[in-house]
């Protein structure tokens, strides 16, 4: 699941490389976690607006 | 009032959009600086410090370059040796090295090699690639194509090929007459020999002619 990092220079983009699981398990982190916290706040919103 | 959900408000996805529209632009203007600095040349000092670099400095071709399986990375990895003779010489200076490669670049393009050949992934499939086409055990000392030429080194045999294509049967779709020049041979040969010396993650994969490589035990 976990690959070890050989790249010939370790950096963030290499890391992201490594194997299927880090890439899906970043973007998740990036675009679904915000997301739901910008659910919140709107849903937030729209009760407080009634 | 009905109660208006989250997904149809349109403030929701627009907000979304902007994170990721914002996000995704801030990586990849990151991604580009962080990939420059990776593909930069290096110069002759960091070869004669033993720095390795993914792109080595043009002053790379007065060294002997070798194909080494890494088991680290799971794959070869060029290696950068000592120094070898390259037309006689193993003292060519940053200035001349990169202006034999200049030449060589330069001619790879007139001479349009991608139309056949493929160069670090680009080009086509039609004739050998040549992305490691220098570490070729055929071009050297007991190889079957420097025999070929009558020549007693690995770049003389590459020049008189490069020179006369059409007077060797190297492959069942022979390289045609290109009208190369000596000068011009040199300078390919220079670049050849560089190309080979890139760190490119493994790649061409299937590269089996190599003793040691994955095919070529």
């Amino acid at each position: 699941m976990f690959e070890p990092m050989v790249d010939v220079v370790p950096s963030f983009f290499a890391w992201l490389n490594q194997g299927p699981l880090t890439l899906t398990i970043f973007l998740h982190t990036v675009i679904i976690l915000p997301m739901i916290w910008i659910y919140k706040q709107e849903k937030k919103r729209l009760e407080n607006e009634k | 009032m009905t109660n208006k959900s989250v997904w149809s408000d349109s403030r929701f996805w627009q907000r979304s959009a902007s994170w990721v529209t914002g996000f995704a632009a801030i990586l990849l203007i990151w991604l580009t600086f962080d990939t420059s600095a990776q593909i930069s040349m290096g110069t002759d000092s960091d070869l004669q410090n033993g720095v390795t670099k993914r792109v080595p400095g043009p002053t790379v071709i007065n060294y002997k370059i070798t194909y080494e399986m890494s088991t680290k990375r799971g794959h070869e990895v060029p290696v950068i040796g000592e120094k070898e003779k390259f037309f006689g010489r193993d003292d060519y200076s940053e200035e001349e090295a990169g202006e034999l490669l200049h030449l060589g670049k330069l001619g790879s393009q007139a001479k349009n090699c991608m139309d056949c050949h493929t160069l670090l992934g680009n080009g086509g499939y039609y004739a050998p690639d040549l992305t490691k086409a220098w570490l070729d055990p055929a071009w050297g000392p007991e190889g079957s194509l420097q025999a070929m030429t009558g020549k007693n080194t690995k770049e003389e045999a590459m020049a008189e090929f490069l020179q006369h294509p059409s007077q060797y049967p190297t492959h069942a779709r022979m390289m045609p007459n290109l009208g190369i020049t000596a000068k011009e041979a040199k300078g390919l040969v220079a670049f050849l020999k560089h190309l080979s010396s890139i760190d490119t993650n493994g790649f061409p994969r299937n590269f089996g002619k190599i003793q040691g490589a994955i095919h070529g035990k």
